[in-house]
């Protein structure tokens, strides 16, 4: 019995250690914005897969940062968004009811009783303009950070805290 | 009583010098912060309780996220607390016991315990709880409940797809129906009779006919031209989510259905189809709804709330465990984290007034009377903090008072060692002697002329007198040393003759108690006084009496004796022979012996009339060689050495009478020697008892030693010849003179006269006489 607690207690920090989720993040600048793009790999959807059939609101939350590298120092955060898509999942009516935000402003909704529809919505979305470019200096390389927030959570026992459920990023170089 | 308080300035601490740091505040009781604490911990308890008994209310998500990080954060501060003050009272008790400060080892014994007696039950509980929750949780999830709410839910949704499914085909039946109906025309009794079977049949309860037209953008919007409903559904109409229903089928979006709540009970479900001609064109959207009734909807709503609530469970199982295993541990951390403090607490109040104590003793020990003890419980502790004060105060009070005796004991120590000291001095230096003999018989003073009287030596101090007194002619001491207490009066005075090398010891001898304070008997005091020289003089001073009668009474019929004996001579001159030969040879007998007894009558004339001297400061020496010078060729078979002392200071004497006393001791020892032999006269300067000596040895056939004494009395005499006062004479010039004359035996075999002249105020201006 103390033993199996004690594993389960000490579970809480080698959680979350798959390297099964991943996200690919594509970045360009054009007519003066960043256009972001992000696919997240499917295993972040099977870890909500449950989740969402069992009729809780899941959500995927992209934080995206627009970084400019910088030499023997930690990287400059030249501006960041949120894109955070929500699925809910009736289970009398056996549909879904999508959503997407971009820093709390919704942008794209809808219904669907296709699960692959609700995959693709769920686990990405292609060219937003996330950035303006005013701030960026021309010739000069940057890259977009993504990183993966998955609700509700699947953690353990005493310890909530975790990981970032997965992250990636783009480098590009601005040339207006 | 105990007192209740020291002086304020030892229960106060000092103020803080400006820039110090403050003391720390000394330890108290504090029942309202007890209070306080107790009733914080209630209270949270209290909370606990509650969260927890509304746990069940919350949604599931709410309960992992919100409130597992709550309790999370939570639980983990009062970990960090308990952990801290854990290590901050072992690092305490660690350095107390380094330091080695009383109690420390107690009060680490104490806190262990007491910390031991909360943690091991605190912590198998915990491991037991945890494990019943795990037991509990796993409980919740099982095969038949999970196969039971998963059919439920599916033959709910079944039952709901399966009335989309019909709405949808009835709908889509009806558009097709009316694909040849005119919409904008006026009589729509067509479209109405076309839609009105399947309202009158059931397959729907409200058919909604829309004609489509273009609006200033040219996008076709959806107008209403037909609605038939069942008489039997109610107020079952809904006309924004019908339009809307219908611009999503009208804009081409497939799956248009929607199911709507309506609010007097009940659902709707309905769907929406193009009305197309036979060309393709969209004419108008048929929206068909089915009404759900409300126990029908609602069961079917709880089916599936029953069944995602129980799935969410499932889902969020393991954060939901860490919540209840939160609030457990919270619970348990608080009893912890309680338990912990009113252990150290305890402790604390334990075994401080107790150090306290300690340290006030060592402080105390260390002859700092005046620490006192601050007073912090009203309890015990404190009652036993004031005995120890009042114990203190005591002690100052008493040690006052002996400082102050000790300072009259150490002046009346010095008094007493003062008069000690003159009273040895006394002793010391006193003619008298001094025995002192303790209550048990011994002796424990036995001053120099004691000692010196009775030729003892200080070894004797300490002994039992009667055993000191044991020997010969110290007997009668012996007597008086033991001799039993008469109630009210001194024993009698004693005089004992001693034999001290060869003369006699005339003492006089008293004895007196020593009383004590209380009139005890201690012991006794014998007194010695050497009255030799008192009976000396009584003794001359009879015979010179004796000799002035006789000389007066001699003397006086001498003179006719011898003129008769003359008268006769001259009478019987003309006598015949024989007569006058017998008259001649009798009357010149009788003249004869008359001269005689006038000399002796004339020595005993000088003897009794012998002036008193006059002393001058003499130079010794010179006086011997000129008195020798005297002697010179007279005796030739007597030799005459002279051994003077190298420095001899002048003498106060009178040199007539010292030149006669030299001369009696010289004839003496010449007509000893029989005119042959050794004669020595020796000079000597004793410095420390301020006298010179003057000494006449031969090495004739010497005196018995009885016989010594008595050669200075007068008319004692060992020759044939001689009055026997010249020793007499001797002895009293010397007596006059403040010297003494002893006779003893000289080495190896002869007669050895010792003369001691004092010689202590020479120093007086030359030419001064004292008579």
């Amino acid at each position: 019995m103390p033993i199996r607690l004690l594993a389960l207690v000490l579970g809480v920090f080698v959680v979350e250690a798959d390297g099964a989720r991943s996200v690919e993040v594509g970045a360009v600048a054009r007519n003066g914005r960043v256009y972001v793009s992000s696919t997240a790999s499917d295993g972040l959807m099977e870890d909500l897969d449950e989740a969402i059939q069992a009729g809780l609101a899941a959500s995927i939350t992209y934080d995206a940062e627009l970084r400019r590298p910088v030499s023997v120092w930690f990287d400059r955060t030249v501006a960041s968004a949120a894109v955070a898509t929500t699925v809910q999942y009736d289970t009398l009516t056996r549909r879904y009811q999508l959503s997407r935000s971009v820093d709390g402003r919704l942008d794209d909704s809808k219904v669907s009783e296709d699960k692959g529809e609700v995959k693709r919505f769920a686990l990405g979305f292609e060219r937003l303009p996330l950035f303006s470019t005013a701030d960026l200096e021309p010739n000069t390389e940057y890259y977009v950070r993504i990183r993966v927030r998955t609700r509700p959570r699947v953690t353990l026992f005493f310890w909530p805290w975790g990981r970032d459920a997965a992250s990636g990023y783009a480098r590009f170089t601005f040339i207006p | 009583m105990p007192r209740r308080s020291a002086s304020p300035s030892l229960l106060r601490p000092p103020p803080a010098a400006p820039g110090a740091l403050r003391p720390r505040r000394p330890f108290r009781d504090n029942p309202l912060q007890v209070l306080l604490g107790i009733f914080a911990l209630v209270a949270a308890l209290a909370g606990v309780m509650v969260l927890l008994n509304r746990s069940s209310e919350l949604a599931p998500d709410f309960l992992s996220e919100f409130v597992l990080y709550s309790l999370s954060v939570v639980d983990l501060t009062m970990l960090v607390g308990l952990v801290f003050v854990l290590a901050r009272s072992v690092i305490k008790m660690l350095v107390e016991r380094k330091r080695a400060l009383p109690f420390a080892r107690f009060r680490a014994k104490l806190v262990l315990v007491l910390l031991g007696m909360t943690l091991i039950p605190a912590v198998l509980v915990l491991l037991v709880g945890s494990q019943l929750i795990f037991n509990s949780v796993n409980r919740w999830f099982n095969a038949p409940m999970d196969e039971m709410l998963e059919s439920a839910q599916r033959i709910a949704s079944d039952y709901y797809h399966e009335r989309q499914r019909q709405v949808a085909d009835e709908t889509a039946r009806l558009a097709r129906s009316l694909a040849a109906a005119d919409l904008a025309s006026a009589d729509l009794r067509v479209v109405r009779d076309a839609v009105a079977g399947s309202v009158t049949d059931q397959r729907l309860t409200l058919v909604e006919v829309y004609r489509l037209a273009p609006d200033a953008d040219g996008a076709p919007q959806p107008v209403p031209v037909v609605d038939v409903a069942s008489a039997a559904a109610g107020p079952v109409k809904a006309p924004d989510t019908s339009e809307r229903l219908a611009a999503r089928a009208a804009s081409g979006q497939p799956d248009a259905w929607i199911r709507e709540p309506l609010e007097s009970g009940g659902e709707l479900i309905r769907a929406a189809a193009l009305i197309r001609k036979a060309d393709g064109t969209a004419t108008g959207v048929v929206v068909g709804s089915v009404h759900l009734t409300g126990e029908m909807a609602a069961r079917a709503r709880r089916m599936t709330k029953a069944y995602e609530s129980y799935t969410q469970l499932r889902v969020l199982k393991r954060p939901l465990t860490g919540v209840y295993l939160s609030f457990f541990l919270m619970v348990t951390l608080m009893i912890l984290v309680s338990a912990s403090w009113m252990g150290l607490y305890l402790a604390k109040r334990i075994t401080r007034p107790v150090q306290l104590l300690a340290a006030a003793a060592r402080e105390i020990g260390a002859g700092h009377f005046e620490h006192r003890v601050e007073r912090e419980t009203v309890d015990e502790f404190g009652s036993l903090v004031d005995a120890f004060n009042t114990m203190a105060d005591e002690l100052a009070t008493s040690r006052r008072a002996l400082e102050q005796s000790s300072v009259d004991l150490q002046r009346k120590h010095a008094e007493v060692e003062d008069r000690r000291r003159f009273t040895e001095a006394v002793l010391d230096r006193v003619a008298t002697g001094v025995i002192t003999i303790d209550a048990g018989g011994r002796i424990g003073i036995l001053n120099p002329a004691a000692a010196k009287l009775l030729a003892l030596d200080a070894g004797a101090v300490g002994k039992p007198a009667d055993e000191v007194f044991a020997a010969g002619d110290l007997k009668p001491l012996a007597e008086l040393a033991t001799a039993p207490y008469v109630a009210g009066r001194d024993w009698p005075a004693q005089e004992i003759s001693l034999n001290r090398d060869g003369r006699e010891v005339q003492l006089a001898l008293a004895a007196t108690p020593l009383h004590g304070e209380g009139r005890q008997r201690e012991g006794r005091v014998l007194v010695l006084d050497d009255v030799t020289p008192l009976i000396r003089a009584q003794r001359v001073a009879a015979w010179r009496e004796v000799a002035r009668r006789l000389a007066h009474e001699i003397k006086n019929p001498l003179t006719p004796i011898q003129l008769c004996a003359q008268r006769l001579q001259r009478q019987f001159a003309a006598s015949p022979e024989p007569v006058r030969a017998l008259v001649d040879e009798c009357t010149g007998t009788i003249v004869g012996e008359v001269e005689a007894l006038k000399t002796l009558v004339d020595e005993f004339s000088q003897f009794a009339r012998m002036p008193s001297p006059r002393r001058v400061p003499t130079d010794v020496h010179q006086l011997l060689t000129g008195t020798l010078g005297l002697y010179e060729g007279l005796f030739a078979h007597v030799r005459i050495e002279t051994l003077f002392a190298v420095s001899l200071p002048p003498v106060r004497l009178d040199p007539d009478q010292i030149r006669r006393v030299l001369i009696n001791l010289i004839d003496n020892a010449i007509e000893a020697l029989n005119q042959r032999g050794l004669l020595v006269v020796e000079t000597q300067h004793d410095a420390a008892a301020g006298v010179a000596r003057i000494i006449v040895a031969d090495d004739g056939p010497g005196i018995a030693p009885e016989e010594r004494d008595k050669l200075f009395m007068p008319y004692y005499s060992t020759k044939k010849r001689g009055s026997g006062l010249g020793l007499a004479i001797v002895r009293r010039i010397v007596a006059e003179h403040g010297g003494t004359v002893e006779v003893g035996a000289n080495e190896p075999r002869g007669t050895r006269f010792v003369i001691e002249l004092p010689c202590g105020d020479a120093d007086l201006p030359a030419g001064t006489e004292t008579a």
